[in-house]
Order: structure tokens, then sequence, then C-alpha cells
């Protein structure tokens, strides 16, 4: 770049060492704040497209009357108007009639064997059985009766196919019912062109979440392996995987104080900025550890040159996605280039500010008693 | 500078000219068999990006970028690019599987499965695809809240069984104690090749017993959602399609038989007309405003029928074609076996003794299974075995399912996202070469360093666009984007180093930063992309493919050219 930055690693580099430790104090403050978004909270989100804007507070306030706890109600500009997105937490007798749901398939099966054993040639204790299992049906079912308003008793079913339709309408009742109820409440207040439900049930939600869990759980094993096997030495490998970890941590404060909530799409984003962070402090590292052109304060320094023209090219072009995203208002593409953003900034002070005085100090108290191996002997080497 | 002799000396090499040849066939390849062309196009590019990976010369790495870029844009072309539904509108609805699925035969039941029945509501544009093992999509280009409450409607409610013998109900699928549907265990086969055993009702024994009572070898016919309102017309070639049965013909007239015969049900019997037949003299009326006619894709009968008032259910040329069991030994059990358009999927033969009048509460239905080895065979037989439980359970899937969120995009707003979209991933191209030309201030570097990020794009473009490009695929091309000149950065920056090192051995270091990269990179968003997690796949996947695209390809590619230049 044109402008040259004076060498920052002249002085006593461990003072810099203050800047991303005070980030991460104010990241850590604001991390209780991020909120989870529908996908992994349950709950509806219902996304509107109008022509005029829309009154937030009116519709906030119909809605809690009928009985619908809202989470937030937006309004945004786009293309084709305005698209408004209320967002309404999971109702309680939903989640309940869905776990019901599922308790009573989970037996029915079993259900039917008994009672086909109970009626043709099972005997007493077949029969015994059979009435056992079918009292505990009957009694998930009529509590699922119960929640759809049908009035209707298991026991006047004879039959457990014929229960087994009952439940089945009983649920899908109930789902309708609150539905209808939700989109009756927002044409009264809202007239829009079209609406999208996205419904996020708890079961979904919960899947989610442990997928979610699942997925972090193996990059971050697979990560740490990895980076060991590269480096394999011990305060570099740590110091890169620490880097790592800033910039999630930066990233996560910063969703915590704009308000980005942790969905699927800033997940994904979350999981790559692990590999962004990778390539800046691996360039240090190298230059630092491996080389022996100049000091290794100035190979730090022109390390740190080639690493922000770097940055400032993954930089740009979630700039780019942003500025689609605030055109467009596409979630996605919101989610993803803000997290990734937040988590790019932090990734310059993680690996300028913090990884660098560790590897330098690393570096300078070994000397020079560094092997000259070509660090991972590449595959593309003749 | 790089020469024209160069070039020339270059393309004519013995590397280059094989790879250009495999390129020209794999082109051919992809403009002749446009059933295949997406195949043909990923299996070429991925053995172009190996040869270029290992030919070591420098002309190699280059043309081999070069040929893939043209096989791309080549694809682009012929395979086109296809959108998800966020950017072409409609409505998605996820399907999630109570377990994972990890046996492919069972995951193509569950949607052949769906998608049978999304087609006997009359869904026949509802695309149907798994992702991972446990889930499964399925999308429709329209998105009117009607369409969605039917395809939920299809997907959570099970399907109706009949089994029809002589015109009349024998079983209803609430006859069936549905825990009691298995098969039966190799040993007590007695001679069949698998078998299917359930227990029915009391209720259900007497009607069975009654109806069956003196139709030994009759044919079961076995539906599932057969429309009780309905006519279907086929044509000559349909109804004669697979007349062909085991050596023997079965002549038009007796097809015809077997067809009506099989169609009849007391109160309830589907039209049967032949289109040739009523063509001319169309003279056709439905019962009342709700009969369906039931016809081939594209019929030229479908304006006349839908005229005359009737709902049209058009089926594909496979469905409406009716297959034949014949056996010139006895007569009697001759029939339609398979008539998908209505419905029909099976015809076993009702034995001697389950037709004495005395109800009885075991059933089994077996079978012969088709197949030259011992192995065909037994596969014959468990996808036999299956598809009976299947129909039996009412088209329930072999897996427990829920529906996932469902979302709906309006056809014009997909497409303006889908422009913007455009414009942000050239805008960012535009962006970054500015801040590229800013750093480096040599047009010698800007322009390499231009094209192979505008290349790699393409490229992209063209790999996933071969499947579906939606909204996180898209952000993750445009992240692909930076990462692709992030790369090229590192190797330039390594060249410019003042050190009395050779070119390669700088690049070879710069090489070792970007692989390590890549390798973090990828091995952090795999767990991602086998999560199942559809929402986002899409972006682990274009992040993953640019990434090793880069490694493996573009970035040899760049070396080699800035390595040239700067010689």
């Amino acid at each position: 770049m044109a402008i040259e930055f004076p060498n920052l690693y002249k002085g006593n580099y461990m003072l810099l060492v203050a800047f991303p430790i005070a980030l991460a104090l104010v990241a850590l403050l604001f991390i209780p704040n991020v909120k989870l978004g529908v996908e992994f909270r349950g709950g509806v989100l219902v996304a509107m497209q109008t022509s005029a804007p829309v009154d937030e507070e009116g519709l906030r306030a119909a809605l809690s009357a009928e009985g619908f706890p809202v989470s937030s109600v937006k309004t945004m500009q786009n293309p084709a108007g305005y698209k408004v997105e209320v967002e309404i937490e999971r109702d309680k007798q939903l989640t309940k009639a869905e776990s019901l749901k599922s308790e009573f398939f989970g037996m029915s099966d079993e259900l039917s064997r008994l009672e086909s054993d109970a009626m043709s040639n099972g005997g007493a204790d077949a029969v015994q059985r059979y009435a056992d299992g079918r009292r505990k049906a009957d009694e998930i079912s009529n509590g699922l009766f119960a929640i759809a308003g049908m009035g209707k008793n298991a026991s006047e079913y004879a039959d457990t196919n014929d229960l087994k339709h009952a439940v089945a309408l009983a649920q899908r009742k109930i789902t309708d019912d609150h539905s209808e109820k939700l989109s009756a409440v927002l044409s009264k207040n809202v007239e829009y062109e079209s609406a999208s439900f996205n419904e996020v049930s708890a079961s979904l939600s919960e899947k989610f979440m442990e997928k979610a869990g699942v997925v972090v759980i193996y990059s971050a094993i697979a990560v740490g392996i990895v980076v060991f096997l590269m480096f394999r030495t011990f305060v570099p490998s740590l110091a890169v995987l620490l880097g790592a970890a800033c910039d999630v941590l930066f990233a996560l404060g910063a969703m915590g104080l704009f308000g980005i909530p942790l969905t699927l799409a800033s997940f994904a984003a979350l999981l790559i900025l692990i590999g962004f962070s990778l390539d800046t402090n691996v360039l240090l590292t190298m230059r630092v550890i491996k080389r022996r052109d100049g000091t290794a304060r100035e190979r730090a320094y022109e390390a740190m040159k080639t690493g922000t023209t770097m940055s400032m090219a993954l930089l740009l072009s979630f700039l780019c996605l942003f500025a689609l995203a605030s055109l467009t208002h596409i979630s996605t593409y919101y989610e993803i280039s803000s997290v990734a953003l937040a988590g790019l900034v932090g990734d310059l002070f993680a690996t300028w500010f913090l990884n660098a005085p560790i590897v330098l100090h690393y570096a300078e108290k070994k000397g020079d008693a560094v092997d000259d191996k070509p660090f991972l002997s590449t595959i593309f080497s003749s | 500078m790089i020469t024209k002799e160069e070039v020339v000396r270059g393309a004519t090499s013995r590397d280059v000219l094989a790879m250009a040849a495999f390129a020209a066939l794999a082109c051919l390849a992809i403009a002749l068999d446009r059933a295949h062309g997406i195949a043909i196009f990923v299996g070429a590019v991925f053995i172009l990006g190996i040869a270029a990976a290992r030919f070591k010369s420098k002309r190699a790495k280059v043309a081999g970028f070069l040929l893939i870029l043209v096989i791309s844009l080549f694809s682009i072309g012929f395979n086109g690019v296809k959108f998800g539904i966020d950017f072409s509108g409609g409505v998605r609805i996820p399907v999630l599987l109570e377990e994972p699925v990890r046996d492919s035969a069972t995951m193509e039941e569950m949607v052949s499965t769906i998608k049978t029945r999304a087609a006997a509501f009359g869904l026949t544009e509802a695309k149907v695809r798994p992702i991972g093992d446990s889930e499964i999509y399925v999308e429709l280009p329209q998105s009117s809240p009607q369409l969605v409450k039917d395809v939920e409607t299809v997907l959570s409610q099970q399907g109706v069984y009949q089994g029809i013998v002589d015109g009349k109900v024998a079983i209803r699928g609430d006859d069936i104690y549905s825990g009691t549907i298995g098969r039966v265990p190799q040993q007590y086969l007695q001679g069949a090749d698998w078998a299917v055993s359930f227990t029915v009702t009391q209720g259900g024994a007497k009607r069975f017993a009654d109806t069956a009572k003196g139709k030994a070898d009759y044919p079961l016919y076995m539906y599932l959602d057969r429309p009780s309102n309905a006519v279907v017309v086929v044509s000559e070639r349909e109804l004669s399609k697979h007349s062909k049965v085991a050596g023997v013909t079965v002549a038009k007239s007796k097809a015809r038989e077997l067809a009506q015969t099989a169609l009849r049900l007391e109160g309830y019997d589907i039209g049967f007309y032949v289109e040739e037949e009523i063509a001319g003299n169309f003279t056709l009326a439905p019962k009342d405003n709700a009969t369906i006619a039931i016809v081939a894709n594209g019929s030229a009968l479908v304006p006349k029928l839908s005229e005359a008032g009737f709902v049209v259910a058009e089926k594909s040329e496979d469905e409406m074609s009716p297959r034949y069991s014949v056996s010139p030994s006895n007569p009697k059990s001759d029939a339609v076996s398979v008539w998908k358009a209505v419905g029909l999927l099976s015809a076993p033969r009702l034995v001697l003794s389950v037709t004495e009048g005395i109800p009885s509460f075991n059933y089994v239905i077996n079978g012969p299974a088709e197949g030259e080895t011992a192995s065909a065979k037994a596969t014959d037989a468990i996808r036999k075995e299956r598809e009976v439980v299947s129909i039996l359970k009412g088209g329930a899937l072999p897996v427990r399912i829920s529906l996932g969120s469902k979302t709906l995009v309006p056809a014009p707003l997909g497409a303006e996202f889908l422009r913007l979209s455009v414009i942000g991933v050239a805008f960012a191209l535009v962006a970054i070469s500015l801040m590229v030309a800013l750093r480096y201030a040599q047009l010698k570097i800007v322009m390499p360093v231009m094209f192979i990020s505008v290349s790699e794009v393409i490229i992209l473009v063209a790999i996933i666009g071969s499947f579906t490009i939606d909204l996180s695929a898209m952000a993750g091309i445009l992240a692909a984007v930076g990462g692709s000149v992030d790369g090229q950065i590192v190797m330039t920056d390594e060249l410019l180093k003042k050190e009395d090192e050779e070119a390669r051995k700088k690049l070879e270091k710069a090489f070792g930063i970007i692989m390590a990269s890549v390798i973090v990179s990828v091995i952090a968003m795999v767990p991602l992309l086998f999560s199942g997690i559809v929402e986002v796949i899409g972006f682990a996947i274009s992040t993953i493919l640019g990434s090793l695209l880069g490694l493996f390809i573009s970035r040899p590619a760049y070396g080699a050219i800035i390595e040239r230049i700067f010689e």
C-alpha cells in the first residue's frame, strides 16, 4: 500500500497484547446478549411483503392481546416495497401437543401388535398386556384431544387404528388452529401482499441445536489436531489456535452488541472464520519462525504488510455481501456477512497484536537455532 | 514477457494437447448426451484437475486451468445453471427423517414414495431430493397457500389402501393392524422368494372371507389412493407398451379387457377410454365438477378434457402404461399387475385356502423374485417385499418423518434477488481489483489476479449451478472471491521479496501457507457439510469447493503465470 506504517514491533511489542485482551473482555461482556435465532429457539418467523410501512407497535399489541408472545417486529425496505418480519415465540401448548404426538406414535406399532395378539390367539395374558398399553395410549390421546378442544375421549375408539387416525387429526387441528388464528390476526392488522410462515417446532430446534453442537465439537477437535500436526511445536500451535478462538469470540461479542442473532447462517459464518484466521496466522508463524532474513521483528512487520492486504481482500468481498444484504434484506446474507466482517476485523487484532507478540517472543527466546527444513513439504514441489 | 512462440510451443506440447483433446471430447459428450451432461461435466473437471495437479510443467498447469474454464463455460451454456427457490421463486418444505437413513435403497424408497404420493395429488412438478441422510427437500416452483397445504397433507397423512377382488373391496387399510405387517423370515418362505405377513381385525377377516369366497386364482388388486371419481384416457401405445410378458403377447382386446376389469369397483368404477377412439368424436362429460381425468402428460386431449369440466391429472407415459401378468395355463389369474396412474401397485393371486369363506386373521402375500444372479435375485426380493409392506401400510414411509420449516418466495422477488446478487459478485471483483491495483500498482499483476478470480467464479458457478445455487451457496461464492485473491496476494508478496532465492522456492513457501490455510478451512467446514443442516450446506459446499479449486488448480496456474512474468 502507498502508506507505510511504522514497524509496530520495534519497541516493547508485548504491550500490544493489551488491545486484544481488552477487546476480548468487552466481547465477553456482550456475549450473553447474543440472541438465538428462530431455528435454534423454535417459534414462528412470519415474513410479510407489504407496499406500505406497518405500525409496528400496533401489530405487537394486537398479537400480544391474542395471546401470541411476540419476540420482535422489524420493518425493512426492499426492492418490492416493505418486508415486515414478526418473530413469535414457540407456543407452549403446541410444544406439548408435539411431544404427546411423538410419544403416541412411538408406541402405536407395538400397541397394534398387542391388540392383534389379544384379539386372535393371545389368552388372558395378552389381553392384559393390551389393556395396559391401551390405557397409556388413551391417556396420551386424551391429553391431545383436550388441547385440540375436540371434546372427545379416547375410549370412544374401539380399535387402535381408529385411535391413530383421531390422534393424527387432533394434532393437525392443533397446528392448523394455531396458524389460522395467527394469520387471522395478521391479516386484520397488516395489508400484506404475500406472507411466508417459517415455523420451527420444538423438536426441530432441538435437532438443530444438537447438530450444531456436534459440528462445533468435531470442527474444534479436527482443527486442533491438524494444527498441531502441521506445526509440531507447542507454542506456535497454541498461538494459532488462540488466534482462531479470539476471532470467534470477537464475532460473538459483535453479535451481542449489534443484535445479530445466532442462526444457522451466522453459525456457518463462525466456522469459516476459523479458516480465515488461520491463513494470516500461518503466514506470520512461518515467516517469523522458519525464515532468517533480517531480524524476527522485521520479518513480523513484513508479514503484517502481506497479511493485512490479504484480510483486506476478504473484508472487501464480505463488505459487498453486506451491502447486498442491506439492499435485499436477505437475512442469510446479512448474518453471514456481518459475522464474517466482525470476525475479520477482530482477526487483525488477534493476529497482529496477540499472536505476533507471542510468536516473536518465542522466536527471540530461541534465537536463531531454528531448523530450516521447509514447512510442510508441499505436494507441488518437484 | 511471454512471447507468442512460447505460447504456441506450450500449446502444441504433448501433455497440453492430450488435455485439450480430453476437454474437447468432454464438451462433445456434454453436447450429445444431454441426459448425463452434468455427470460428464463434473467428471471431466475432476479428471482435468488431477491432470493439472499431477503434471509438473507450468504449461500444463495453465492449460489445465484454462481448459476447465472452457468446459465450465460450455456446461453453463448446455447444462444451464440451476437456482434454488430463493432465486427462482416457489416453496420449499424440508421433510425431516426421525432416524438417519444410511442405506441408499431406503432413501430412494423414501424419495420415490413421496414423489408418488405427491403425484397422486396432482403435484407432478414437486422436486423431491434427499439432503444428507436425515432430510428430504420437497420443492415446488409455485407458492400458493393451497398448494402448500396439499403438500403437507400428502406428506403428513397416510394413503388409503384398498384390496379389491372382482370389483368389491375385500380389505381396507383400516382392517390391518399396521404393527403386524412384516417380512416373513427365510425359513418359512415355502418356496417363494419373498413373503409379507399381516394380521387383520375381526371385521376385516369377515369382509375378506365373504368377498373372496369362491374366487380362487382371482387377482387381489392392491390400490393405494385409488381415485373414486375418475376416468382414465390411455393411448393405444400406452396400453400395449408392456404387452409382451414372458414370451407371450397380450392381444389388444385382451389388454383392454384386463384394464377394464382392474378398474372395476362397485359404484366407483374408473371410466376407461382409449384416446384414439374418443379423439375424433369427443363427447366425454364428467360426472360432477370433481371428476378427475387421468391422461398422459401433454396429450392432445388435455385442453378438451379441461374444457369439458374435468379436473385433469397429467401422468408420465410410464405411469400411464399398465403392466400385465398372464399365465397361459391359468387365464383366470390374468391381470393388470401395476398401473401407477390409477394407484394400482400390485396384484397378487388369491390361493385356494383363503377363498373358502372361513374368516382368518393372518395372511401372507408372497411371490417370486427376478434376477440373473443369486444376489440380484435377493435384492429384487427385498425390493418387492418392501414395496408390498409399504402398500399395506398405506404408503407409509419406511422411516417416520416430520415437516421442517417451510420457505416461500414469490417469483419476481427471487428474480430481483438474483439480479442484485450477480451485481454484488461483480462489484466485489471490481473492488478487490482496485485494491490489488493500489497495492501493487503494476498492470502485469492486476491482470492475472483479475483473470484468475473471474475464472474461478465462473467455474464455481458452473459446478454448483449443476446442482443448485441457493442463498447460502451464493454467499459462499462471494466469500470464495475474497479467498481466491487472498491466496494470490500471499504468492505475489513472496515473489516480490528481495531474497536471493529462486522464484520456484519462494512459490513453494507461499504454497505452504496456502495449503495450511486451505486444509484448516476445509477441515473446519467438513463437519457442517455432513451435519445434514441443509439450510447452510450450500455455504459449506461452495467454500470447500472454492478452497480446493484454488489449492489444486487456480493457485498453481497463477503461480506458473506470475513466475514467468517475473523471470
